[in-house]
This record gives structure tokens, sequence and C-alpha cells, in this order.
């Protein structure tokens, strides 16, 4: 099982140095957690992040043969986003624009090393 | 047991046979006694005795089918109706009927419901209710017996027959164990476990006090009249969420003969963490219902 309050604490300390929300997503795109300077903005994130991941994940799935996309950055005009998968969730990080990607993704790498077991733990007693 | 017209069958029917409580109406008098069999939890079975209250059959249990009616009796059930005018009458059946109880079956339980309460005047209700109550113990002792208000029209039935439940389940004390654990896990305020064809409360665990005693009950008779109107459009009840801005509510199933309830007042915890928590809590609680099942 998950502790909410954990998680959220977690999330939050991927959530500095221009980085403007964090969010663990299930598989069907409902958000678990995040932080979020707003529940609106989260929530808009949330829907936004898990189509697009659905979506290249698709095109990709057909194209090659491999297991699929594993990381995605997306540079908008106000923001970057990167997604990755951890365990069988999606972790999604929104960032300003002047965020370098590599330290986005080095934030994700670390958030994925960390929650990695624990909620593979968790998602394998999911009945 | 109970005398003729006391709404044993009444109530027997609402809360195993789904039965709304304006369909009693239809309901016959009780020819001798109508055995059912009610698997209750799944490997549970509750052998319900409903016994016709007309003093031919009364009789007729003291004398010939002593043996059979009194041996192995886990509760005694007795439902007086309130109303009744020949209330000496009805004690002594009960009193024979206790006397047979500790002939044959002496380590039973005693379950009292004074019934048919919705037609006392409400100002009046506690006060009939304490003298009666009264007047029952003394005339059950050396017995010990608990007591019940109880109506077909409230939630009082479903108190009545969920600590009646409550004194049959073995392992109870597990039970409430492991979801004391499972509300702390989940940072939620209150966890209720209904079974999941009565909905009657098997157990429960708060972490905040509330005010309103009887909301089990409420919830129970709720959600069974939304189970049963779900089935009239040929909907199978699953689970349910309520969002309300200070609380959020979840009902799910939880093992395959029980639902959960649980209530959680942080709303800034999202819905999909507290659902996949229950679905965690699954495999947690089918553990200790196959252990019950093996016993």
């Amino acid at each position: 099982m998950l502790k909410p309050k954990a998680i959220q604490q977690v999330l939050k300390q991927a959530t500095s140095g221009g980085v403007r929300a964090t969010l663990l997503l299930n598989s069907e795109g409902s958000p678990i957690s995040f932080v979020a300077e707003t529940d609106r903005e989260a929530r808009i994130y949330a829907a936004i992040a898990s189509n697009v991941w659905t979506t290249f994940e698709k095109g990709t799935k057909s194209m090659t043969q491999d297991d699929g996309v594993r990381f995605l950055v997306v540079e908008c005009e106000e923001g970057t986003l990167a997604l990755t998968t951890v365990s069988k969730m999606m972790l999604c990080l929104v960032a300003k624009p002047e965020v370098g990607i590599a330290i986005l993704k080095a934030k994700s790498d670390a958030l994925v090393r960390h929650l990695e077991e624990p909620l593979t733990n968790v998602m394998t007693n999911v009945s | 047991m109970g005398k003729s017209g006391a709404g044993k069958t009444s109530m027997r029917s609402i809360i195993f046979s789904n039965y709304v409580a304006r369909d009693t109406r239809r309901l016959g008098a009780t020819i001798d006694v109508e055995h059912s069999h009610v698997r209750f939890l799944g490997n549970l079975t509750l052998n319900l005795w409903d016994c016709g209250g007309q003093d031919a059959f009364m009789e007729n249990y003291f004398a010939t089918h002593r043996d059979q009616i009194f041996s192995n009796v886990e509760v005694l059930i007795y439902v007086f109706d309130v109303e009744s005018t020949d209330i000496e009458k009805d004690m002594h059946y009960y009193q024979d009927c206790l006397e047979a109880i500790l002939e044959y079956s002496k380590d039973a339980k005693v379950f009292c419901l004074v019934h048919k309460m919705d037609l006392v005047q409400e100002g009046s209700r506690d006060r009939i209710f304490n003298g009666r109550c009264e007047e029952l113990r003394e005339r059950s002792k050396p017995l010990h017996i608990s007591a019940y208000a109880t109506s077909i029209w409230d939630e009082t039935l479903y108190k009545a027959w969920s600590s009646i439940v409550y004194s049959l389940i073995p392992n109870v004390i597990q039970l409430e164990e492991r979801l004391t654990n499972f509300a702390e896990i989940c940072e939620a305020d209150e966890v209720v476990l209904f079974e999941r064809t009565t909905f009657l409360v098997i157990s429960h665990t708060s972490n905040i006090a509330h005010t309103d005693a009887h909301r089990f009950e409420k919830i129970s008779n709720y959600i069974k009249q939304f189970k049963l109107s779900c089935s009239k459009f040929q909907a199978q009840f699953k689970s349910m969420e309520m969002r309300q801005p200070n609380f959020a509510a979840f009902f799910d199933v939880l093992t395959s003969h029980t639902y959960v309830m649980v209530i959680m007042s942080d709303t800034t915890i999202e819905s999909a963490v507290t659902q996949m928590n229950i679905s965690v809590a699954r495999r947690y609680f089918d553990e200790l219902e196959e252990g019950l099942m093996s016993n």
C-alpha cells in the first residue's frame, strides 16, 4: 500500500530549482499524487502528459520491436515537460523554460531510482 | 422466535432476501418452521429457523419438537411486538423458550428485539423500550441477553442484526486489527466493512469521533436501496465514489464477500491512490478469509 503523504514528500523534494510541478500518474492517467501550485494546474498537466505519452507509445510500438518509449522531453513555449515511467506508473515533471534538459533528466532519474522498488512492490499486489 | 405477527419473517426478508420495507405487507403467516440457509461471508452459513408464532405451533415446539428445535442453537433471536396487548402471554412463551434453551444449548446467545418501534410515539420510545428491557433482563436470569429496539422502517433493524452477526464471526478481532492497520496506512478517517449480500456492518474502525452513532446502519440502508435500484436497470453495483468539499467517501468490493467503505477527510489525497490502496489491501483481507475457510 501507498502512504499518500509519504509519496508526496518525495515528489516535493524534486520540485525545486525551476521545476514547477511533479506528478505521479497511474497507467490510466489519473493522478496518484502531485506537487503543483494549484489543483487545476496539476490536473491539466496530468491530462496533457498522459495523452502525449500514450500517443507516442502507440506510435512507436508499431515502428520498433523493443519496449517502446522510455523517456520523453517536450519543449513548449512556456516550459519543458519530462515524462518517464516508474514501475507501471508515469512520472511527469514540468519545468520553466530556463531549466536545462539535462538537469530535468537527472532529477527524474533520481526519482525513478528512489521510487522504482517500492512502487513495483505495491503494483505486484494490485489485483 | 416470537409471537404471531411480531414481524420475524418481515425482518428476515428485508435483511436476507432484499425486500424493501413495504414489500413485507405481502408476506403471509409462517407455517411451522421455515429453514433458510444464508451464506454469509461466503463460508459461514447461517442456518436461520424462522418459527411460526401461532399458539398451535408454539405449543408444538415446546412439547413434541423440543429437542429438534432447541438443540445446537447458537443464537436465539426473540422478537417482541411492542404493541402487543397480551404481554403476559409473550413473556410466558419467552420464558418457556429460555427454559428449553437452557436445557438443550446453554451456550446460546440470546437477543431480544423489541420490534415495531415505529408505532410508538417518538417521545416515549426510549421510556417504553427501557421498561421492556428491564423486565426482560429480570425474566431472563440467569441468561445474559442483549436487547434492541427495532423497526423495519429505519436503520435500527440493521443495527440489531449487525451486532447479532458480529457475535457469530470467529476471527473478528483479527479482522478489526487489519482494518485499523489499513486505515492508518491510507490515512483514512474511518473504514467500515460490510457483508456483501446483506450489507450488514461487520467491523469498523475510526480515527476521529463522530456524533451520529447510527451512521453505519443508515449507510447500510441507503446503499442497499441503491444497490436494489441498480439491479432494476440490470446493472451491478460495484463501486462508487462521493466527493464533497470536505470529505471523500469510497465504496468498493474488498473480498468476494465484503464491501469496504473508506472515508477520507483530507481532500488533497487523490482518489486514484485510495482506490489503488483498496485493491492492494484485497490480498491482505483475502488471506484472512481463506484462513476462516480452512478452519
